[in-house]
């Protein structure tokens, strides 16, 4: 992998995590990742993401798969360092300064509004995502009981991934 | 969420240690430890919380500011409270800590599957295949609560539609639809004039 594709995955990758409001934006992660530079398959987004669920920690993790599938292990490190460095130095400029400002009222008001805008990115990745995952109406079923557990129980996810990817396994999805 | 608020212990009986850079880095292992599959913030506010280090109002307050800044959140969050307790020596050492642990884990489970190429065995394609559908189950069920905030402000429904539709549906680039958007939200939700001092409208 030459230098100057590493260097275009640690900028898309500071990019990424810089426009990632509220969680995971999995939609842009696919447009750009899968569609614009072709760096990984959306099987590969999927896996890296279902691995990402069963990982300790953040489960974002699944960029350091993304960088990985895409560069080795210098990729790994790109992506991760490029993900999740820019943010976490400003998330800790922005604790230093929030006590300072946090009654402004135009800091009110855009926390109203990058509200909604959150939710809607959310609910885009599980569309993306949806879309490179499920195959079949088998799929669809498993994710479907699997949203009725999580959601109506407290059963851990990590358990709930991993009975999924044993039955997986055993009907040869 | 708090329902267990009968056990709370008198914390005022020994003042706690004050945490160091190294307190913070161990303390952020455990909870990224503790929280495989989701509910780090949780893990993190028990975490701080029984020490003494914060109360619940200052966390909360944290929290929300860790889920408006960009980037993943959980990570956001340890940035944020190791920077509010020890610093930028505190802020660094927290980052580390929540990242090491799945940190070393993916990797290895990437030169397994990855490194294998396509000559993964069959029944761990499909075991990842499962997987792959209840990790969107997850994704699901973690965007619940944040829809329903999302919701309840001034717009919501119509802002977080748009959304969807414009980064899902239509597939667009992220920022446009972030500059409109938002800046519809702003609008929205801009700041109103200082009321008047007689209270006429209760």
């Amino acid at each position: 992998m030459s230098e100057s594709t590493l260097w275009a995955l640690v900028l898309e990758f500071v990019r990424l995590g810089l426009i990632s409001f509220g969680g995971t934006n999995i939609a842009e992660l696919e447009r750009v990742l899968v569609g614009e530079h072709h760096w990984i398959t959306p099987g590969t987004l999927a896996n890296g993401f279902a691995l990402g669920q069963l990982m300790p920690g953040p489960n974002m993790l699944a960029v350091t798969y993304y960088g990985y599938a895409t560069a080795g292990w210098p990729g790994a490190l790109a992506s991760t360092l490029g993900f999740y460095g820019p943010t976490a130095l400003l998330s800790a400029l922005a604790a230093l300064a929030w006590r300072r400002f946090s009654t402004h009222p135009w800091l009110v008001a855009f926390r109203d509004a990058l509200l909604p805008f959150g939710a809607g990115v959310l609910l885009a990745g599980v569309l993306v995502l949806g879309q490179s995952s499920i195959h079949s109406w088998v799929g669809a079923g498993i994710a479907a009981v699997a949203f009725v557990i999580l959601w109506r129980t407290k059963v851990n996810s990590v358990i709930v991934v991993i009975g999924a990817a044993v039955l997986g396994a055993l009907l040869g999805l | 969420m708090t329902s267990t608020a009968s056990s709370r212990p008198e914390e005022t009986a020994r003042p706690p240690a004050p945490p160091t850079p190294a307190t913070l880095l161990r303390l952020f292992v455990g909870v990224a430890l503790s929280g495989i599959g989701g509910g780090l913030p949780a893990h993190a506010r028990r975490a701080v919380t029984a020490r003494g280090w914060m109360t619940d109002a200052q966390f909360a307050e944290t929290y929300t500011l860790a889920q408006l800044t960009p980037g993943p959140n959980a990570v956001n969050l340890a940035a944020m409270i190791g920077a509010r307790l020890c610093g930028p020596a505190g802020a660094a050492t927290s980052v580390v800590g929540i990242l090491i642990p799945g940190l070393i884990a993916m990797l290895a489970a990437s030169a397994v599957t990855l490194g294998a190429g396509s000559g993964l065995p069959p029944a761990v394609q499909s075991g990842l295949r499962g997987a792959a559908c209840a990790a969107l189950a997850v994704m699901l069920s973690a965007a619940i609560p944040v829809v329903r905030v999302g919701l309840g402000v001034k717009g919501g429904l119509i802002l977080a539609a748009l959304t969807f539709l414009g980064l899902g549906v239509l597939r667009l680039n992220l920022l446009p639809v972030f500059a409109a958007l938002v800046g519809l939200g702003l609008y929205l939700n801009r700041p109103q004039r200082v009321p008047p001092p007689e209270e006429d409208h209760v």
